[in-house]
């Protein structure tokens, strides 16, 4: 290799572009080791490109045939398309200024260095301007709103539709909802006696775009009763409606019974217009339009039977004729108590009344724990102690016989001077004589005669209205009036003592101040309506028809095929459907 | 008066939406459902199928908002029923639900109803304000005109640098490389760009620069000395004066990049709450489909 110095010749050519395309090469020599690069006048290759600056690079050639590029100043120069301070390249390699590029040649015959200075194509610099310029506006960033869409709508889709619908269809077969989904239909929680069963969609929405039908609540709720009998009143709402009519499930978790008024009160209203058999007066608001209410009184029928006669509370007179004589106000009364063979007692509501286990009514008064501590049905009074059994005629007769025989043999009568000489005195032991017989039974027929008699006539009055059946034999002499004392009042409503027991029994029961017991002493509507209102009420506890009366209580079958009111409800389908 | 989306026809679209409100919350009033009020009763299934048509409709103005040759009423026109439509379907949804909620699909349907609509009133008032902003930003000009001005600009900026110093040509060309104007997302809609820091790296540069005095030689004839004098004192008149106009240009470039900035970020506000509004909406198509669907399927 020739030594490198200043004997180095460097070819410089130009490419200069004339008109129509052509193009023409003006050659010059450079001599020396290093090319320089710039805009003054003393560089080899001479720039006349403000952005090049005075003195900005120099391209040295080095012995292995490659040129070594620094930049002089701190902007840089681009070699082979970036900016840098320096490089090494070989032919081929390009170093750009401006609009000016230098390309390294292969030296031809007598040089060791060549480069080829071009102007750079208008249109290569705007697209390189182009292609290293930052986005100026979003949409050429990354944002991007149409994959985002697809990406997401295909998603929804697939969670809250596909999914489920698989999780439907698979549900049934290996026995278990195993495929998540479903519960992201539901539109509300369950009641809570159906979340036993309720991650199984399937037990009631059996097939899909098809209803949860009737079929399904009767496979359990089947025993569920009709509102009312189907003969007499063959209407179409209570034949056929469906059981969704009024429930409807996912409505929370007391959501399946609706206590809306107008449930009850869009029929109840008006039910004259409805049916022609109605008995039940017009009601609708508890406080402003419901009837009186109906207590069932006490009644005997001819043969004996009880039948409890339902009466208005408005009657007059309104008379309980429950078969026993008791003042409520001679017991509750007497300011240090009643006398009592055991001391002074004081009586309240609570000595007699208990209510129920579950508190809804009071259980029936007892005469052997409330009564008959006082009122001792004592009957001879040399024997004090020894009370009548509290039963009917034919019993009470019958163990006084028994008593009074006893007594006769065995001589413990008190009164010896009552029995019959004969069997005056007698020791025990003795033997009895078939007359000394006769003479017990007589006896003891005879004190028991006289006892009942007393005590029925007499003791039993105090209570009771006992009547004498003249010419009846001995076991029909007396008519004991039949008592009916506790009981259901009110039959077709549900009323619960427990949820009434802050308030005192005299709030709703007059009974200090009832001298007889032929008084009603059960509430009427008035009372409950100074607390209870409709639907609605300010100021008062708002009680809709629900919460005193049920809808499924006449005894007859929700669901059963009935000629009458299928041929009724036919005939008003077809009337409805007719054009 | 300004004919914007919100007052286009004398409010017309306002009041077709307040008259639609109107007769569904008088319905929704008078209307006693069994049970609490659902999107199942009557009344529900008659707003839900308002709300599905109302969806629909105003997913459809992507495409009437393309098609330049349409006639059927104003762009101006479908955007402004569009705004007010689509803020009555909350009160619609809301009733057809019955304000009911919980943690499924349906409510999911609202709930990105209910985000697509809040960033469609970004977008309106994006609409009503941003234009304006921009044009008092511009000062007449447009982007281009003003990018423009900025590479002449840089041109002269480069002239007036060599005429002070090659060091102080090499920091203008250095930052003139370095300033570009734009960014990703976050930097266009904070009006940052690279040019500040260039800009600010120079005005450093320039203002520490001090030029250098030419060394007298101490022993040079006082004649030589003046004459050296005089000439360095006279180009050190030009240099200044160089130096000053530097200053100036950079202080103009350095206002017209950042309303160029400012320029390119009220744009990117106005565009950037679609890439939430439009994708979104097709989540809620989506999702109104399963719903829909789902109803029906467990009737």
């Amino acid at each position: 290799m020739p030594h490198l110095g200043e004997f180095m010749k460097w070819l410089i050519r130009r490419a200069v572009r004339k008109g129509k395309g052509a193009i023409q090469y003006e050659e010059e020599i450079h001599f020396g080791e290093i090319l320089q690069i710039g805009r003054s006048a003393s560089q080899a290759i001479f720039l006349n490109d403000i952005r090049a600056a005075l003195e900005h690079a120099t391209v040295t050639a080095e012995r292995s045939g490659r040129y070594r590029v620094e930049s002089l100043i701190a902007a840089g120069v681009r070699i082979d398309g970036s900016i840098r301070q320096g490089a090494t390249i070989g032919a081929g390699s390009t170093i750009e200024i401006g609009t000016t590029r230098i390309t390294m040649i292969k030296p031809p015959e007598g040089y060791e260095a060549a480069v080829e200075v071009t102007q750079i194509d208008k249109d290569e610099i705007k697209a390189r301007d182009a292609a290293t310029r930052l986005p100026t506006t979003l949409s050429e960033t990354w944002l991007s709103g149409r994959r985002p869409a697809w990406i997401l709508f295909v998603l929804a889709l697939v969670v809250g539709l596909a999914l489920p619908v698989l999780a439907h269809y698979a549900s049934r077969s290996a026995g278990k909802p195993d495929i998540p989904g479903r519960s992201l239909w539901e539109t509300g929680e369950l009641a809570q006696a159906h979340h036993y069963f309720g991650q199984d969609c399937r037990q009631c929405h059996e097939k899909a775009f098809v209803a949860a039908k009737d079929d399904k609540c009767l496979a359990c709720h089947g025993a569920t009763e009709a509102h009312a009998d189907p003969v007499k009143f063959p209407m179409f709402e209570l034949a056929k409606a469906d059981c969704a009519y009024c429930h409807r499930d996912h409505n929370g978790p007391q959501g399946l019974i609706i206590h809306d008024q107008s449930l009850c009160s869009d029929c109840h209203t008006n039910l004259a217009a409805r049916t022609k058999s109605a008995q039940v007066a017009d009601i609708g608001d508890f406080a402003e339009k419901h009837s009186q209410f109906y207590v069932n009184l006490p009644a005997w029928n001819e043969a004996g039977e009880f039948k409890p006669v339902r009466t208005s509370m408005d009657k007059r007179p309104l008379m309980e004729l429950s078969g026993l004589k008791f003042p409520h106000e001679k017991h509750l009364g007497a300011v240090d108590g009643l006398q009592s063979p055991t001391g002074k007692r004081v009586l309240e509501c609570a000595s007699c009344h208990q209510p129920e286990a579950g508190g809804a009514k009071m259980k029936p008064v007892d005469f052997e724990s409330m009564c008959q501590d006082c009122h001792r049905l004592s009957f001879d009074r040399n024997i004090p102690d020894r009370e009548m059994p509290h039963a009917n005629v034919a019993e009470v007769r019958y163990r006084l016989n028994e008593f009074y025989a006893r007594a006769a043999l065995d001589g413990s009568y008190r009164d010896q001077t009552l029995l019959p000489p004969t069997l005056q005195r007698r020791r025990p032991g003795q033997e009895v004589t078939a007359s000394e017989r006769q003479d017990v039974v007589s006896w003891a027929n005879r004190m028991t005669l006289q006892r009942t008699d007393a005590m029925f006539m007499g003791n039993c009055q105090m209570c009771h209205t006992v009547t004498v059946n003249a010419g009846a034999d001995l076991s029909n002499m007396y008519t004991v009036a039949p008592v009916r004392v506790a009981g259901v009042w009110y039959g077709k409503s549900e009323f619960t003592h427990a949820r009434h027991e802050t308030m005192s029994c005299d709030s709703c029961h007059a009974a200090a101040a009832s001298k007889t017991s032929a008084d009603v002493l059960i509430p009427e509507i008035s009372n409950c309506r100074e607390c209870h209102a409709g639907e609605g009420a300010k100021g008062k506890l708002e009680s809709t028809c629900t919460a005193c009366h049920g809808f499924h209580q006449a005894p007859y079958p929700l669901k059963q095929p009935h000629p009458v009111a299928d041929e009724f409800t036919a005939k008003e389908q077809s009337a409805s459907t007719a054009p | 008066m300004h004919q914007s989306i919100l007052n286009h026809r004398r409010y017309l679209w306002l009041w077709v939406s307040i008259a639609l409100l109107a007769v569904s919350l008088f319905a929704y009033i008078w209307h006693e459902p069994v049970g609490p009020p659902n999107g199942g009763s009557w009344l529900g299934y008659t707003l839900g199928t308002i709300g599905a048509l109302l969806i629909l409709w105003l997913m459809y103005f992507g495409v009437r908002k393309r098609r330049f040759r349409s006639n059927l009423g104003s762009t101006r026109g479908w955007l402004s029923a569009h705004v007010y439509l689509g803020t009555s379907l909350v009160l619609i949804a809301l009733w057809h639900s019955g304000f009911q909620f919980g943690w499924n699909i349906h409510t999911l349907a609202l709930v990105l109803m209910f985000v697509v609509i809040a960033s469609g009133f970004f977008g309106v008032y994006a609409y009503l304000r941003y234009p304006s902003l921009m044009t008092q930003n511009r000062e007449n000009a447009t982007r281009d005109a003003m990018l423009e001005e900025i590479r002449e600009l840089d041109k002269s900026a480069l002239q007036l640098a060599d005429q002070v110093d090659k060091q102080i040509h090499d920091v203008v060309l250095r930052s003139i490389q370095r300033t570009k104007l734009g960014g990703g997302v976050w930097d266009q809609l904070n009006a940052r760009d690279a040019s500040d820091m260039a800009l600010l790296k120079l005005r450093e540069a320039v203002l520490n620069y001090t030029p250098e005095r030419p060394k007298t030689t101490g022993s040079s004839a006082t004649m030589v000395m003046m004459v050296d004098f005089l000439a360095s004192g006279a180009a050190n008149d030009k240099q200044g004066e160089a130096l000053r106009k530097l200053l100036d240009t950079m202080s103009r470039k350095r206002s017209l990049a950042s309303r160029v900035a400012r320029d390119i970020q009220l744009q990117a506000l106005m565009e950037v709450w679609l890439y939430l509004h439009v994708p979104l909406s097709f989540a809620l198509l989506g999702a109104l489909v399963a719903h829909v669907v789902s109803v029906f399927f467990y009737w």
